[in-house]
């Protein structure tokens, strides 16, 4: 096992891009995606053996690495900041999502990126380290670092290889994100500081602030720290009045960063949610939880119905993915075992669904060069093999049983259902006998819009008359195949033996709800 | 003897800084037009030689000498070392850049030498009469580089303008300095500060530090004592731009540091008057910066904004905050040199200096405009640079200083976003506009001092990234030393 190292896994990806942006490394458009491609492979291997030798059984943070310096000194003393990093049954998850949907990606930027393929590679390859690096961190210092450094390869990814107004969503997307985490930034010292009160040592370790946590933070103080770790991942979930970025983002980013984008960026917020303010602040959340709740439905609800109303084929799957982030915030606010598995396995399932259907989208752009659904229809004639694919991933999308994403929602209501959380709530001292049970009922009727607009989007586009302009739509190529069967393979396969990836996950959230 | 013996153990490197100003005194007169160039490496010579006798013979142990006048230190070491380093990178970029003044380029850097002995000096002043005089020594070398470019009218009006508002802070603070005479009846400032530890605070004190302020404040650029910054910028050869906004700044905090330590660290109204004039500052060069289309106006407001950000680490009043000021003061050598660099390459190319003319750089220059992508993420706060831990740092050290200050943290963080919009903008251009028609015609070659500055920027701002630890620590024992003597009141 000594060859498994987080360190080398998280900055492989840099190496890469180091060597696709040297000036030594031929200007070959093909060339430089192939070895983009073999390289994002080799890492995606690498992080399976992460996954085969994890031992779910394991308490706590496996395969930990922590980088001293010279003299055994930290990384910056003065800070109490250390180079640390470990994985979890949650991150260990994300981590192999993110380097396989960045293999995807790279197989899938083939037709859509044609210009500037050395900066293009590059700046994939310092995304992946550094959403790899928020997953693996273990060091709130080091997750802030590279939370805010995913930012600058994403701005560049959206504007110069966007469409539309890219430059407009690229600023938008960077200045929501970064007031967000100045949020995150001030709360995360404010904790500091009073761990500094408590017990004179400076730190910024993950662990004293989760499983050796000695004190309960007072209750108003805990309430702001929360809600400053909640707007940063707020943002980045996105949690409905802090969503519009979302759509921009989406709809004008280029199809492998759309999928990056839905598939993985999106749960850097659920995974921040889940890890800082589960675990550091479990019983401020527990005060709060009306409030997450609440937001979760209005989440699903809203996005959900804006979708129905779309033109927009890109828009409507970017709203699909801000209303099924709505049942991850539900999952979490009902503080119980399935309530926040089935936000994880929520995640996950939504991170290779969502991927899929921006995929397909990009596939029916890249024929007709419109995204307008009305313009589109009977393309089912032509390529079976699109609409095929297209079929299972839209019907995961909906959750149906036997597919990844029935298992997830279930498994999130079900948690919803059964949680005893809170019977009520008082808002302005007026106390509202709205239990989690009546919300979660209003919030499933989301599920039903979600039928209504992905039926309706996939018939408008696949089935009915073709119009004449559509008649050389040709079916998927060998990359876009490639692409499709790999998800549709996760989907089905994680839908019909959900242990599979439960068995992961599962037993560390056991752990962390055990402690709470 | 006494003289000698001064300069061995304290005043080395002032010594040689005369000696080369004289030096390069005489070769303006004396050298043929031709050989004017010559006078550059004199004076690089001459500055680097004094950095190394500051690093290599080590005046930490405190001393006081000419009659107490000095003071030298570990502090000073540090704030001088940052100030050569600072003049050593003005030099390299005006290499190319006098080029265009004709005959008279010995005078240029005769006045840049003096005005680095004056921020020397300033920087281990222990007395009243010598703060002034080192202060005078620097705004008049500054007034006189400004208006250097005779013929452009921009450079007249920016000349006139920090000499009208220099005169006026220099006389408000000469008035400052007579009410704590008044009080005292010293002028030294070990005396005084003796004194004044016994003091309670008073209106009379208030006043006096208020007006010390405005003097301070004017060669910070802090709110409300900013408004020359824009215009002097623009209008000054960009050289002295770059020298005003790190070099002539960082002597300033290092004036500030010294009065706060030493003659005020009890008094927690100052914190109250600082921290205001902290946030005032940030946010007001942050909000004007936003709409700003010349790049030189732009680099005025955010090197106001950066003022405010450093003011804080003052305000709170503990160790913690001054060693991040001068951690912050060391990385922003580094990135805002990166910039004026770019800035002044593309001066020289286009002529122009408006955020537009960036326009297809990224194409062009690969690596240049990379390194000036850098720089300004830098100076956004964007891991993994040096300006992200020096902010980190800061702030970590304004959250340690007690929870009264975490609104004025929340504020400065909220700063910081809003700073990301406009550099960010720069970036926007350098890299997604299409090149600029004009510019495309003269192709030009990036001069090699530029390149040369660029690249020892990108290093420092990397390095310090990366491995800030042992930079903070040596920005770390200054403080202790100060500290020392005195402790400091903290709430």
């Amino acid at each position: 096992m000594e060859f498994l190292s987080l360190t080398l896994l998280i900055f492989l990806p840099l190496i890469g891009a180091v060597i696709i942006f040297s000036p030594w490394f031929p200007q070959n458009e093909v060339k430089i995606r192939r070895f983009a491609k073999g390289f994002s492979g080799i890492v995606f291997i690498y992080s399976l053996f992460f996954l085969a030798f994890f031992n779910p059984m394991e308490k706590g943070f496996q395969f930990n690495e922590t980088i001293t310096f010279p003299g055994g000194k930290p990384w910056i003393e003065q800070l109490g900041v250390n180079i640390a990093f470990g994985v979890d049954g949650i991150s260990m998850l994300l981590i192999v999502l993110t380097t396989f949907l960045v293999l995807l990606a790279l197989i899938a930027s083939k037709y859509s990126i044609t210009k500037r393929h050395k900066f293009y590679y590059s700046m994939i390859f310092v995304l992946q380290t550094s959403i790899l690096g928020v997953f693996a961190a273990k060091d709130l210092f080091l997750f802030i670092i590279f939370w805010e450094l995913e930012l600058i390869p994403m701005y560049f990814l959206i504007s110069v290889w966007g469409s539309g107004r890219k430059e407009y969503s690229a600023m938008k997307f960077i200045l929501y994100t970064f007031a967000g985490s100045v949020f995150m930034l001030a709360a995360i010292l404010a904790i500091v500081y009073y761990n500094y009160l408590q017990t004179g040592v400076l730190t910024f370790d993950l662990n004293t602030y989760t499983y050796m946590k000695a004190f309960v933070y007072p209750t108003v103080f805990g309430i702001l720290a929360f809600l400053g770790f909640f707007i940063a991942f707020a943002v980045k979930l996105p949690v409905v009045p802090f969503h519009t970025w979302l759509p921009d983002a989406h709809v004008d980013a280029p199809t492998p960063v759309s999928m990056l984008l839905a598939g993985i960026l999106l749960k850097m917020g659920g995974y921040g949610l889940i890890r800082m303010n589960l675990q550091i602040m479990p019983e401020i959340l527990k005060i709060l939880s009306p409030l997450i709740v609440i937001l979760g439905i209005i989440n699903i609800l809203y996005a959900a119905i804006i979708a129905t109303a779309q033109k927009d084929l890109k828009k409507l799957v970017a709203y699909s993915s801000v209303s099924h982030m709505g049942i991850v915030l539900l999952g979490l606010g009902a503080m119980n075992i399935s309530g926040v598995s089935g936000a994880v396995f929520q995640m996950i399932a939504h991170g290779v669904i969502s991927a899929g259907l921006f995929m397909i989208v990009g596939v029916i752009y890249l024929r007709t060069h419109t995204r307008e659904i009305s313009d589109l229809g009977g393309l089912g004639q032509n390529s079976p093999k699109i609409m095929y694919f297209s079929m299972i991933i839209a019907l995961g999308s909906l959750g149906l049983p036997l597919l990844i994403g029935f298992a997830a929602e279930t498994l999130a209501f079900y948690g919803a259902f059964t949680s005893e959380v809170f019977s009520g709530f008082s808002l302005f001292n007026i106390y509202i006998p709205v239990s989690i049970q009546i919300l979660t009922a209003i919030g499933i009727v989301g599920v039903i819009f979600t039928a209504v607009y992905v039926l309706w989007m996939f018939q408008r586009v696949f089935w009915g008359n073709m119009f004449d302009k559509w008649r050389k739509f040709h079916d998927a190529s060998p990359h876009e195949m490639v692409v499709l069967i790999s998800l549709i393979a996760v989907i089905v396969f994680f839908g019909l033996y959900p242990e599979g990836m439960t068995g992961i996950f599962v037993p560390t959230i056991d752990g962390i709800m055990k402690l709470i | 003897m006494e003289l000698l013996n001064d300069i061995k153990i304290a005043l080395l490197p002032e010594s040689i800084m005369v000696l080369f100003i004289l030096l390069t005194v005489i070769l303006s007169f004396t050298a043929g037009k031709n050989q004017q160039g010559a006078i550059f490496y004199i004076s690089l010579g001459g500055v680097v030689l004094a950095l190394l006798s500051i690093l290599f013979t080590g005046f930490s142990p405190e001393k006081e000498v000419l009659y107490n006048s000095f003071t030298s230190n570990y502090f000073t070491v540090v704030y001088r070392s940052i100030i050569l380093a600072g003049t050593i990178f003005t030099l390299f970029l005006t290499k190319d850049y006098v080029e265009g003044f004709g005959k008279s380029r010995g005078e240029f850097y005769f006045l840049l030498l003096t005005a680095s002995l004056g921020a020397m000096l300033l920087c281990g002043a222990n007395d009243l009469i010598v703060v002034f005089v080192a202060m005078e020594t620097l705004s008049i070398s500054s007034f006189a580089l400004c208006g250097y470019t005779k013929s452009d009218r921009l450079s007249n009006e920016a000349a006139l303008k920090y000499l009208v508002f220099g005169a006026a802070a220099s006389a408000a603070m000469l008035y400052g300095f007579s009410f704590i005479y008044g009080i005292t009846a010293s002028t030294n400032l070990r005396e005084i500060s003796g004194f004044l530890s016994t003091y309670e605070v008073n209106s009379v004190l208030i006043i006096a530090f208020l007006f010390i302020l405005a003097g301070f404040g004017f060669k910070i650029s802090a709110a409300p004592f900013q408004a020359w910054a824009p215009d002097v910028y623009e209008g000054a050869p960009i050289p002295v731009a770059a020298y005003l906004s790190v070099v002539s700044k960082t002597a300033g905090f290092a004036v500030l540091i010294r009065f706060m330590t030493v003659l005020f660290p009890s008094f927690t109204i100052f914190s109250i008057i600082l921290a205001t004039l902290a946030v005032i500052t940030m946010t007001a060069g942050n909000l004007m910066a936003l709409g700003q289309q010349n790049i030189r106006r732009l680099m005025a407001y955010s090197s106001i904004a950066h003022a405010g950000y450093i003011l804080l680490g003052m305000a709170i009043l503990t160790t913690d905050g001054i060693t991040a000021m001068t951690f912050y003061l060391i990385t922003y050598l580094f990135m805002n040199f990166g910039v004026w660099a770019a800035i002044e390459t593309l001066a020289i190319a286009a002529g122009k200096d408006n955020i537009d003319d960036f326009s297809g750089l990224g194409k062009k220059y690969r690596y240049f405009s990379l390194g000036l992508v850098l720089c300004l993420l830098s100076l956004a706060g964007i891991p993994v640079t040096a300006g992200f831990f020096s902010k980190f740092y800061l702030f970590k050290a304004v959250a340690v200083a007690g929870y009264e200050f975490m609104p004025v943290l929340l504020i400065a963080l909220i700063n910081t976003a809003i700073a990301l919009f406009y550099y960010m903008r720069i970036i926007k251009v350098i890299y997604l506009k299409p090149a600029n028609e004009i510019r495309h015609e003269r192709a030009f070659n990036v001069a090699i001092p530029a390149k040369f500055v660029m690249a020892l920027c990108v290093i420092g701002v990397l390095l310090l990234g990366v491995f800030a630890s042992p930079v903070i620590e040596k920005s770390g024992v200054v403080n202790a030393d100060i500290f020392s003597k005195k402790q400091v009141k903290n709430h």
